[in-house]
């Protein structure tokens, strides 16, 4: 289940990359920049600056079975998510593509005709794929065999990882990894619970046992700096202090930006930062 | 995931001058910086002396051979010519008064010059200012004089009527109808670049002495001999003798200038000037200063003798200077600072001259001042090895450092390029101003190769204009070509071979009704037939240009400046000349309007039955109005440009289907006419007789531009842009000329170190799927729309358009929209 497909990624591993976003997250950081990763089923998304109104169209409440759509006070399309059944009937009937279907099935094949289109950017500066998410380790055996086929088109392979997640998937992964970019968010669990709504234990242990049996693996760990939660300079000082003499690490903080805010209200939630 | 706003080299530049702080950004100025003050951003004036001295000449010299003719107007325009040398110049040699200036050529279209003149100074797209007095010589003196005589009123007599209607109005000055636009009467040459460099080696003096060696060498009995080469090796000796006496009064007035002078600087600075101009062009230069004086007095009468498309090429300058180059900094003659500022001081020049198009099509052609000195670094030298040298490296930085758009760069690529060249090729783009352009040799080379050239002359090619290449000394094609509006064939295939802005006049073919189409392949074969329509005409209006060029038109300077035409005797301007390769092109315009209009068609009518083509042909005609939801369903069908094989497809087709034309019929006007996707600004006019098209685009907006996907059309970033336009090329066939693709990116995208590798990552797959040419525009969109409400603070940005680079705030503003909807690529 993938809710995108980004080509020319320049930040997210080496070189000019394809990066394929993998839906369903474990976690719910509150800041989220990609909500319409954190469930693993397909969900429809609604963009209400691409809609025309209701003076010059309604062709999708004239589909829906469910009775699900209803018009705004400015003549906008809204989902009532409540009686919306995912059967994504209207995406296909708006003329403005208002709509979007967030989560296609796709066999490893697919994905990598896909990357491999792609390949003429990846040679200069060892580009090449990578997994995202949401989470990537949550697909277990589709994962594992992506990466495998992939590591035969003899592409370059990366991994962005929340680290939560069953080590032996992990670890048959790495086997195939030549970047894995491992976020470590704090060192303190009583906040990592609060703000991630899991315990960092697991992903400490992960990121250990990591290290122990891929000394080699360029690991690329990354904080994304959060107000509030994790930017002081004690905070961050212990991350770092921790990865001292972890082998093949290298180090990057991420600041904060809003971006997500609107794709929220794209899914019909609420932005979890402004609580 | 962070998002600081990040700002180009150029960007920084403006805004430290809007807010008053010094600007940090060149710490070492040179004296071209001042010069440069004195130039930029004045409107030009309109310069009669070319003019009125070649009329003068031309009144002398009816019924004599035409070449002669020519050599002798130039003579007379060397003697009669105002001299002067600007204050604290090196480079001295101008062809107008001082500040900017354009210069009249009334042999193109002297016609229309009278009316014209009135509408100079107002005119939205590159106006001119003109003096009153010489207003009244232009329509007292100039234009009566050519009035029955010019190129452009031989070239409407000789148009049969249905060719002419797709080329002219009916209106009195016959004026472009950007159908099947004609350029030959604008320009009396396309792009080209001399041979330099023999020049530099054996001066003006060494190809007279060639020439005098041939008369004595003719067959005082053979009435070819005496009638065809005699005229023309007297033509080339006069040449040689105006130019050199122009150079000789410059030599005088810097010796008298230097005499008056106080300041013992300058009093030296001007003894040397006269030094330099007493020896060169005469003679072979003997140091970096003189090659580079020799080569500009060169490019400057060429531009006396000639309007050039584009303005004539400077060639591969870090090649032909090296030599020179090597041997000052050897003896320790020269620094790489001077090497620099003699070059800032040459581009300053350059910038004075402002090629001048009367025409109104010819100014919205070229919008900006257009211009494509094109100096061309790297690439190969003629035995194939890496050509890049360390005057390639100062060219570089110079253009990163001088802040002025003069000249057009030119950067060879090719598989063996140093890391080092392909990063600072990366950092000069960076700068945002919009250089260098690139050019493939992988792409072009093996084309040279197919057309029969030797690799030898391949290796060696030079950029000239916009995009094209050229061979000195094997390029024998000089007719300007005709730029096609395939946007007008698709709008003509929905209204039965009618357009909306020409009413019910029939003037493409009768295809058919809208309703009659029952699927896509009947309404796609209609498209193509007007298509080939389009060709026809195209060919026989370049069928008609080559016989009358012949005739009105002769170059006894760029004859002088080529191997081939001294060997056989012939003028650079006749149709054939032996051992010579004919280069010539027509312009594909609106590539992707088409595509995208075609592809929504297809699915939206065709494939989804959403709206019957009689629908979606009310909707175009009411430009859209009351049918917006139509229109959402075609903006989102298919487009090129996002690597979709269902766009993509179609582009394919409309290539090959141009490329089997020229194939076939190239052949009978002796010359390759091939495919190229070149627009510079046409796409504005263009866009302005086509009405609403099937793709969403509203009636009169400027269409897609060169072969790049239509304004805002790319969604997929720009590594799918390259990778449709290689999927839209017909690799197997050969009638191919060069592909322009603009591609915008913001700052932050190529931000530090390791974006700028990052940037050399994508020009290396460019260059790898043999795409012919790139130019990118890195700059903030916001700073565009800046622009665009306080132009008085910005009137030095410097944008790419189509192989050039111009002032933004000097384009109309459909031209700013455009370029501010070219799709910014952001960093993901
Ligand atoms: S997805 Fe189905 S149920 Fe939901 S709004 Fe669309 S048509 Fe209605
Ligand atoms: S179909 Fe699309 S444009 Fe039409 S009302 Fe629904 S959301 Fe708006």
């Amino acid at each position: 289940m993938v809710f995108n497909i980004q080509h020319y990624s320049l930040h997210d591993g080496p070189g000019i990359r394809t990066i394929i976003f993998f839906k369903g997250c474990p976690l719910r950081c509150r800041w989220c920049c990609n909500p319409e990763s954190q469930n693993h089923y397909p969900e429809i998304s609604y963009d209400e600056k691409r809609c025309l109104g209701n003076e010059i169209c309604s062709e999708c409440q004239k589909v829906c079975e469910n009775n699900a759509i209803m018009f705004s006070s400015e003549g906008k399309a809204i989902i009532q998510r409540d009686k919306c059944s995912n059967c994504m009937k209207c995406i296909a009937e708006c003329p403005a593509k208002a709509y979007k279907k967030e989560g296609i099935e796709y066999t490893a094949d697919e994905l990598l005709d896909i990357v491999e289109q792609d390949s003429i950017f990846y040679r200069g500066g060892n580009g090449g794929l990578t997994v995202s998410g949401g989470e990537p380790l949550i697909h277990g055996q589709f994962l594992i065999d992506l990466l495998k086929a992939a590591k035969k088109l003899r592409l370059s392979t990366a991994m962005e990882t929340c680290g939560y997640a069953d080590y032996s998937i992990l670890k048959q992964t790495a086997e195939y990894l030549d970047t894995i970019l491992f976020d470590i968010k704090s060192l303190d669990n009583f906040k990592h619970i609060i703000y991630t709504g899991k315990s960092n234990q697991v992903i400490l242990n992960n990121f250990e046992s990591l290290c122990n049996d891929f000394p080699h693996l360029h690991k690329h760990v990354r904080t994304p700096v959060i107000p509030g939660f994790n930017n002081s300079i004690e905070d961050l000082q212990k991350i770092e202090d921790y990865l001292k003499d972890k082998p093949a690490v290298t180090y990057e903080k991420l600041s904060y930006h809003r971006f997500g805010v609107g794709k929220y209200k794209t899914l019909g939630r609420k932005y979890p930062m402004d609580d | 995931m962070s998002k600081e706003k990040v700002l180009s080299a150029q960007e920084k530049r403006i805004l430290f001058e809007i807010n008053g702080e010094k600007n940090t950004l060149y710490n070492k100025k040179n004296r071209a910086f001042d010069l440069l003050k004195h130039v930029q951003g004045e409107k030009p004036v309109i310069d009669i002396e070319r003019g009125l001295y070649f009329t003068r000449s031309f009144k002398t010299t009816e019924g004599q051979p035409l070449i002669l003719r020519w050599a002798k107007a130039l003579k007379y325009y060397a003697e009669h010519a105002k001299v002067y040398i600007d204050d604290n110049q090196l480079i001295i040699g101008r062809i107008g008064r001082p500040g900017r200036y354009g210069i009249l050529y009334p042999e193109l279209d002297g016609d229309i010059l009278g009316d014209a003149i009135k509408q100079l100074p107002e005119r939205e797209t590159s106006p001119f200012n003109i003096d009153p007095n010489d207003a009244k010589i232009i329509s007292e003196e100039i234009a009566p004089y050519w009035k029955g005589k010019t190129f452009h009123e031989d070239l409407i007599k000789a148009l049969t009527p249905k060719t002419a209607a797709l080329t002219y109005n009916q209106d009195k000055d016959f004026t472009s109808r950007f159908i099947v636009n004609e350029t030959a009467s604008f320009r009396s040459s396309i792009q080209w670049v001399h041979d330099y460099k023999i020049v530099l080696q054996k001066g003006f003096s060494g190809i007279r002495r060639e020439m005098e060696k041939k008369l004595n060498e003719l067959d005082e009995f053979s009435p070819v001999d005496q009638t065809e080469k005699k005229p023309f090796i007297d033509a080339v000796i006069t040449v040689c003798d105006a130019i050199v006496l122009w150079a000789h009064r410059h030599a005088k007035l810097a010796g008298q200038l230097a005499a008056k002078e106080y300041n013992t600087v300058r009093k030296a600075e001007l003894e040397k000037i006269a030094k330099i101009c007493w020896q060169v062009p005469e003679y072979p230069a003997r140091n970096f200063r003189e090659a580079v004086q020799s080569q500009w007095f060169t490019q400057m009468f060429s531009r006396v003798e000639q309007k050039t498309g584009t303005v004539i090429s400077n060639g591969r300058m870090d090649q032909y200077l090296y030599p020179f180059y090597k041997n000052d900094i050897e003896k320790s003659l020269i620094t790489d600072d001077d090497v620099q500022e003699i070059f800032d001081c040459m581009w300053v020049a350059m910038s004075q001259y402002i090629d001048l198009y009367i025409s109104s099509a010819g100014g919205a052609f070229n919008e900006g001042y257009a211009h494509w000195e094109a100096v061309t670094v790297g690439g190969q030298t003629s035995d194939g090895n890496d050509a890049v040298n360390d005057l390639t490296y100062i060219l570089l930085k110079s253009k990163r450092e001088f802040p002025l758009n003069y000249p057009d760069l030119a950067a060879r690529i090719h598989t063996r390029s140093s890391q080092r060249y392909l990063a600072e090729v990366a950092e000069t783009i960076k700068e945002g101003s919009g250089f260098p352009k690139l050019i493939n040799d992988e792409e072009v080379i093996p084309l040279l190769l197919s057309k029969g050239a030797d690799f030898e002359d391949a290796y060696d090619y030079s950029v000239s204009g916009c995009a094209e290449c050229r061979m000195p000394n094997r390029d024998t094609y000089t007719s300007p070509n005709a730029y096609i509006n395939f946007a007008a064939a698709l709008e003509m295939t929905i209204y039965n071979g009618h357009m909306l802005k020409y009413g019910d006049e029939l003037i493409g073919l009768k295809t058919g009704d809208a309703e009659t189409f029952t699927d896509f392949d009947e309404f796609f074969a209609a498209y193509l037939r007007q298509q080939k329509n389009f060709l026809k005409h195209a060919f026989i209006q370049q069928h008609e240009i080559i016989r009358l060029r012949a005739k009105h038109f002769a170059s006894p300077l760029g004859s002088a400046l080529h191997k081939l035409c001294r060997d056989t005797l012939t003028d650079l301007h006749q149709p054939h000349i032996k051992g010579g390769i004919d280069l010539g092109y027509f312009e594909f315009i609106g590539y992707a309007t088409v595509i995208d209009s075609l592809a929504a068609i297809k699915k939206i009518v065709f494939e989804e039955k959403k709206a019957t083509l009689n629908q979606v042909k009310k909707a175009m005609q009411h430009n859209f109005t009351g049918y917006e939801l139509l229109r959402q369903r075609l903006v989102n069908a298919p487009k090129y440009g996002n690597n979709d094989h269902y766009a993509d497809e179609i582009g394919r087709t409309l290539d090959r289907e141009a490329l089997l034309f020229t194939r076939q019929y190239s052949k009978e006007l002796g010359i390759n006419l091939d495919l190229r996707y070149v627009p510079f600004t046409s796409h504005v006019p263009f866009g302005k007789v086509v009405s609403a098209t099937p793709n969403g685009r509203l009636a009169w907006t400027p269409l897609s531009d060169g072969s790049s996907a239509s304004q805002g059309a790319d969604l997929y970033g720009p590594t799918a842009v390259l990778l449709s336009n290689f999927a839209t090329k017909n690799y197997q066939y050969h009638e191919r000329a060069a592909r322009l693709l603009n591609v915008k990116l913001s700052p932050a995208c190529v931000q530090g170190e390791s974006g700028t590798q990052k940037l050399v990552q994508f020009i290396e797959a460019w260059r790898d799927l043999k795409l012919w040419h790139i130019q990118f525009n890195v700059i903030n969109q916001d700073t565009l729309i800046a622009a665009q409400r306080n132009p008085e603070n910005y009137r030095n940005l410097l944008v790419r358009i189509a192989g050039y680079s111009a002032y933004f705030t000097e384009l109309s503003v459909d031209l700013q929209n455009d370029i501010i909807a070219r799709t910014q690529n952001e960093a993901i």
